[in-house]
C-alpha cells in the first residue's frame, strides 16, 4: 500500500500558483485575476489553441481538440446538453499537484470549467476528488459554496482511494452511480459520456491552464515557456514512500515549459535515479538526469512522458531494483481485478520483480510478462506497470547488474552467489 | 490501411467482460491464441477471408466480450 503525502510544500509559481500566499477565496481571486468573461465557443477554442492546453494523461491530448469534439457532438444532437467534468481524483499517490491546486487556487480551476460550460451550453459541472485527500474535497466544497450559480449546477463526487479510480472512464462510472472502476470505452466520452451525453472531462490542472490563458490573455501566457509549449506545468517532486507506505513530504512546483531539470531538482536528485511520470512512468539513469528538460516534446523523444508530472527521485540512496519491486507489488494490489491479463499478469510480474530484488536473474520472464500484459486491459494500468518495470531493465541496466552482483550496496541480495535464471 | 487489413476491421476484446472461456480461439485459431491464463491474444487485423469466421466468433462468445470494430 502506498498512500499520498500528508505534507505538501507548495511553492509560489508564475501563473497557476501565483496567488498561493493570498486568500484562496473568491473575492481575493477576482481581485487577482479580474472578472470571468463569457466567451463564445470559437474564442474559447482560440484561447485553448493559443495556450496549447493539454490533458495530463500519458498522451497529453490537446484540450482544444476535445473541446471541438464535444461541440461537434452537441451540434449533431442538440437535444443532448454537454456535461463538464473536472477530474481532481489524482489516484497516483506520488502526485499532489491537483490537490495543491484545488486547495490553493480552487477558483482558477472552477473558472476554467465554467468558461467551457458556458461556451458549450452545459448546465452541469461535476468535480471529482479522492477520498484519501479529504482536504481537497473540503476546499472544493468551500469554493463551490462561494460561487453564484448563474444557471450552472455544480456537483462534487468522491472517488475511492485507489490508483485506477482517477482514470477517466472510472470517473464516469462513479458519476453514473456504479463502482468507480475502469470499463471498456467503445465511443469517446466527448461523443457519448455521462448519461450518453457529450462529456468534456479534463484534469484539474488543464482547467486551470485554460482559465489562465483567458484571464491573463494568450500573450501574457505565452510569455512563459517556449514557442512550441507556451506556459507552465505543475510538477510534484517526491522521494520514496516511507516503510509504512506513506509518501513523505513532497514539493509541488510550477515550472515553465523548457526549464532545465537542474532548476527544479535538488542537488542530490541530479545524481540519483529519477522516476519520471509517477508509478506508471519510466526510470531515468542518473547520468541523464541533469540533461532533462520540463517539456513533453523533449521527454517523449526519450520515450518518457510528462504525464501527471510526478517525479520521484532516489536521492535518499534507495536501490532502484528494490524500490521497483515494491512499486510493482503496490500496482498489482491496485488492479481492479476485472481484466484477466491484469488480474493474473500483474501479481506474476510483481513476483518476478521481487525475485530480481532478492538476487535471482528473472529478467527473461519479466520481459515475457511485460509483453503479455501491455495493451490488454480496459485502462492503461497494465501498460503503465509494464512501462515502469521495462524501464528498470533497459534504462538502469548497469544498476540492475550491480544489484545482482551484490555490488549495489543495498541489503537485499548480498548473500549472492548469483542465483540461476528461472 | 496497414498490414493487409481488407475493409479495415479488427477484433477487440471487452476485457472486463472476458472470462477466458476460449471459444474465440477455437473458432478462429488463425487470429486468436490464448495466453497462459486462457485469455485471448488477438494477433492482427481481420483479413477479408476471415471476416465470416470473425463474425461467428463474436456471436459465439458466451460473455459477449468480443467485438468487430473498424480500425
Amino acid at each position: 500500500m502506498i498512500a499520498p503525502p500528508e505534507l505538501l510544500d507548495v511553492h509560489r509559481g508564475p501563473l497557476l500558483l501565483a496567488g498561493i500566499d493570498d486568500d484562496p477565496g473568491l473575492d481575493a481571486h477576482r481581485r487577482r485575476v479580474g472578472p470571468l468573461p463569457d466567451l463564445a465557443l470559437d474564442r474559447l477554442l482560440d484561447a485553448a489553441t493559443a495556450g496549447a492546453v493539454r490533458g495530463r494523461g500519458g498522451a497529453g491530448f490537446p484540450f482544444a481538440r476535445k473541446l471541438a469534439a464535444v461541440a461537434d457532438a452537441r451540434g449533431r444532437r442538440p437535444s443532448r446538453r454537454p456535461v463538464v467534468v473536472v477530474n481532481a481524483a489524482e489516484g497516483e499517490p506520488a502526485s499532489a499537484k491537483d490537490e495543491a491546486l484545488v486547495r490553493r487556487a480552487p477558483h482558477l480551476v472552477l473558472d476554467g470549467a465554467e468558461l467551457a460550460a458556458r461556451a458549450l451550453g452545459a448546465r452541469e459541472v461535476h468535480v471529482v476528488t479522492a477520498q484519501d485527500r479529504s482536504a481537497a474535497g473540503w476546499a472544493v466544497d468551500d469554493a463551490l459554496a462561494e460561487r453564484a450559480t448563474r444557471g450552472l449546477r455544480w456537483t462534487r463526487h468522491t472517488a475511492e482511494a485507489r490508483f485506477v479510480a482517477g482514470q477517466a472512464r472510472a470517473v464516469l462510472e462513479l458519476m453514473a452511480g456504479r463502482p468507480g472502476l475502469p470499463v471498456t470505452g467503445w465511443a469517446p466520452a466527448a461523443h457519448e459520456g455521462h448519461r450518453g451525453r457529450p462529456t468534456l472531462l479534463s484534469n484539474a490542472e488543464s482547467w486551470a491552464h485554460l482559465a489562465a490563458v483567458v484571464l491573463h490573455g494568450p500573450a501574457a501566457y505565452a510569455a512563459l515557456g517556449t514557442a512550441d509549449e507556451p506556459g507552465t506545468t505543475l510538477l510534484t517532486l517526491a522521494t520514496p514512500p516511507g516503510p509504512g507506505g506513506r509518501m513523505g513530504r513532497v514539493r509541488v512546483v510550477e515550472a515553465e515549459h523548457g526549464a532545465a531539470a537542474m532548476t527544479v531538482l535538488d542537488p542530490a536528485a541530479l545524481v540519483s535515479p529519477l522516476l519520471v511520470g509517477g508509478f506508471h512512468g519510466g526510470w531515468v539513469h542518473p547520468r541523464d538526469v541533469p540533461g532533462l528538460t520540463v517539456s513533453s516534446h523533449h521527454l517523449r523523444g526519450l520515450g518518457l512522458s510528462l504525464g501527471a508530472g510526478a517525479w520521484l527521485s532516489l536521492s535518499d540512496g534507495s536501490c532502484p531494483v528494490t524500490e521497483t519491486a515494491r512499486y510493482t507489488e503496490f500496482l498489482a494490489d491496485e488492479s481492479a481485478g476485472r481484466c484477466g491479463p491484469c488480474r493474473h499478469g500483474l501479481p506474476a510480474l510483481a513476483g518476478e520483480v521481487r525475485g530480481l530484488a532478492e538476487g535471482a536473474d528473472t529478467r527473461r520472464r519479466v520481459r515475457e510478462l511485460t509483453g503479455l500484459v501491455t495493451g490488454r486491459g480496459a485502462c492503461a494500468h497494465p501498460d503503465g506497470t509494464a512501462r515502469l518495470v521495462s524501464s528498470l531493465l533497459t534504462r538502469l541496466e548497469d544498476l540492475v547488474e550491480e544489484h545482482l552482483d551484490g555490488r549495489c550496496g543495498c541489503a537485499a541480495p548480498q548473500r549472492a552467489p548469483r542465483a540461476v535464471a528461472r | 490501411m496497414s498490414r493487409g487489413g481488407g475493409d479495415g476491421q479488427q477484433l477487440r476484446v471487452d476485457w472486463p467482460q472476458c472470462r477466458a472461456r476460449g471459444l474465440c480461439a477455437e473458432l478462429l485459431p488463425e487470429l486468436v491464441v490464448l495466453d497462459e491464463w486462457g485469455y485471448p491474444v488477438v494477433l492482427g487485423p481481420v483479413r477479408p477471408e476471415h471476416t465470416d469466421l470473425a463474425r461467428e466468433a463474436v456471436a459465439a462468445c458466451p460473455r459477449r466480450a468480443l467485438r468487430l470494430v473498424r480500425r
